[in-house]
């Protein structure tokens, strides 16, 4: 056992230095820049989901909540105060769990479950985006660029997408980290447990309502970040962030990746993420939505073939061959 | 004042009675194959759809594309239901919600395929215009719509109630085992329910065309709305359920008349979330 979990590790760390070393074989080609740095995101969004949604059984649809939440208050910082990226995406990720905690604590007072619990946290995606689509101060119906220049620290802003990558990485890294903490804690086995069976796990002694705010306040706060940075490459902020088809999205990479396993939503998001880029890329043209027919296709056969997750495919590959 | 205020609530309660013949047909498939289905909407955005082909195409006035649109519907409904639904009725919840999100970026890219990102709709229809009723102008294609909706979700209600294949259906959902034990080919009524969910969204699709565009990200907005109106109702209730769509259709058209048009979604949402909070089996629900 001790062993294995060694093994795990140094695995972890030579796919880690392989991430690092990726954008080096192409480094004049900053479309594949971009590609690398589009999956590194959505790693971060699904692999944070999988805390709220993979172990704790919640279903949640707001990812584009808490992201566009995090990229308009990175942004409004910058604009109206002038206060770096660096700084603001933390506050974007506060401001997100503030919110999450102010979303969550009635959510789960009230026991709403289930399709209830996902339907309600997709209705928050778009009640946001109005909120802000009316708020002139902050948001309104035109795109809130940044300040352009060629390259600044201070303001987050590369000529190229390399910086943007590693940070993204970096991002990646430690939300698998604090992920991995969890799932061997305390409050990993309670979240488990309730994912498991919510109503034999409360009779065990388990604070369903504690433990779920915690998994959502702190998944709130790895997207709140991810959305600052998020606005940063785009070098824009505009109210179709708060897309219910991005939160939808990352619950599905999820889900299809395989539930509380913490590589699972990370294994997903490559194949599929980089899968429909390169589809989109290679069709491109008159055929502009064919790559989302493939994409979707492929999404609905996993998830019917394989319904414990990609994750379940390697999981059968390891027992076969020990 | 009065009189314009009345004229939203008159125009949000027929829209209202068309938002109630899509929601039960979500009712349908979520009351009787426990199934949570994501993509309902985006059948009602492909019914559009279709009912523009159809009358494009096949020069027929979108009073008759239902003819073809329903049997359509249906039919994709069993396709579906046995090509994919049937397989994940065992399964977990989230699986669920995995296949039928699937179904839903599916049919929106197929709509995007084949009709193209923007905006359709109708030239024309017999049922366009309108007529002055007293100090109020009553659009005759929505007066025509709530009839038709008001006498489809009757008639639904009046097949569940009476005929030995609705009363099937009612046995499936409330118990399936018992159901199958008396004689009753539970898959069989699956898939019925199943299509006729689907089809019912043809014919409101239909409806919907005769004074609405159409584009492909719709079906988000019609598959929340309906979950919405049928957290209001609960499950089991047709009264209940034309009440809520009332509700809803009446509380959108204030909104877009008094305060912002954009906000609509808004109100809804805000509607849905207290109800959650409050009786979360919904005003009129059975179960």
């Amino acid at each position: 056992m001790r062993r294995n979990s060694r093994g795990s590790w140094l695995l972890a760390i030579a796919l880690a230095a392989v991430a690092a070393a990726l954008p080096l074989a192409f480094l004049r080609n900053q479309y594949n820049l971009i590609l690398l740095t589009t999956v590194a995101l959505y790693g971060v969004l699904t692999s944070a989901w999988n805390i709220i949604g993979g172990m704790a059984g919640q279903l949640d649809l707001s990812a584009g909540a808490y992201l566009g939440l995090g990229a308009y208050t990175t942004a409004t910082l910058l604009l109206r105060w002038n206060i770096t990226p660096w700084v603001g995406m933390f506050a974007g990720g506060v401001v997100a769990m503030g919110f999450a905690f102010l979303v969550g604590f009635p959510l789960f007072r009230f026991r709403i479950r289930e399709v209830w619990y996902a339907l309600s946290s997709s209705a928050l995606v778009v009640v946001l985006q109005v909120v802000f689509l009316l708020w002139k101060q902050v948001g309104g119906p035109m795109e809130r660029l940044l300040p352009s220049a060629s390259f600044s620290l201070y303001n987050l802003r590369f000529q190229s997408y390399l910086p943007y990558y590693y940070i993204m990485l970096v991002l990646l890294l430690a939300t698998l980290f604090i992920a991995y903490r969890i799932r061997t804690r305390r409050l990993g086995y309670y979240l488990l447990a309730l994912g498991d069976n919510e109503d034999a796990a409360e009779v065990l002694g388990v604070d369903a309502r504690g433990s779920k705010l915690k998994a959502l306040v702190i998944y709130a706060f790895l997207v709140g970040i991810t959305g600052g940075l998020y606005a940063c490459i785009y070098g824009f902020v505009h109210t179709s962030f708060f897309s219910p088809t991005i939160s939808m999205e990352v619950a599905i990479l999820g889900i299809v990746g395989g539930l509380g396993i913490i590589y699972g939503p990370l294994l997903a998001t490559v194949i599929l993420v980089t899968g429909r880029e390169l589809l989109r890329a290679g069709l491109g043209g008159r055929l502009q939505s064919l790559y989302l027919v493939i994409y979707a296709v492929v999404l609905i056969l996993i998830a019917l073939l394989r319904p414990r997750g990609l994750a379940s495919l390697l999981g059968a590959w390891r027992k076969e061959r020990r | 004042m009065i009189v314009n205020i009345l004229q939203s609530v008159a125009d949000g309660a027929l829209m209202g009675c068309v938002y109630a013949l899509i929601a039960l047909g979500l009712s349908l498939i979520f009351g009787v194959l426990n199934i949570v289905n994501f993509a309902h909407g985006d059948f009602v955005m492909l019914s559009m759809y279709l009912t523009f082909w159809a009358s494009t195409y096949l020069s027929l006035d979108a009073v008759f594309t239902p003819l073809i649109t329903i049997p359509l519907l249906f039919g994709l409904g069993v396709l579906i239901y046995y090509s994919i639904i049937q397989k994940t009725l065992r399964e977990r919840f989230v699986v669920q919600v995995a296949v039928t999100v699937g179904l839903m970026t599916f049919l929106r890219a197929f709509a995007q395929l084949v009709w193209e990102a923007r905006p359709r709709a109708l030239k024309f229809s017999i049922i366009q215009g309108n007529f002055p009723l007293g100090p109020f102008t009553v659009l005759l294609s929505r007066l025509i719509s709530a009839s038709l909706s008001i006498v489809a979700v009757v008639a639904v209600a009046m097949f569940l109630k009476y005929s030995w294949l609705g009363r099937s259906i009612r046995a499936a959902s409330d118990d399936a085992d018992a159901a199958s034990l008396m004689g009753v080919n539970i898959r069989w009524t699956y898939a019925f329910a199943f299509a006729m969910g689907s089809a019912l969204t043809a014919l409101a699709g239909g409806l919907l065309m005769t004074f609405q565009q159409v584009d492909p990200t719709m079906g988000l907005r019609f598959g929340l709305l309906s979950w919405c109106i049928l957290a209001l109702s609960g499950l089991g209730s047709i009264s209940g359920l034309l009440i809520s769509g009332v509700i809803v259709g009446v509380a959108e058209a204030l909104t877009v008349a008094y305060w912002e048009p954009r906000a609509r979604s808004l109100i809804v949402y805000l509607i849905f979330v207290v109800i959650l909070w409050l009786r979360p089996r919904g005003l009129f629900g059975r179960k």
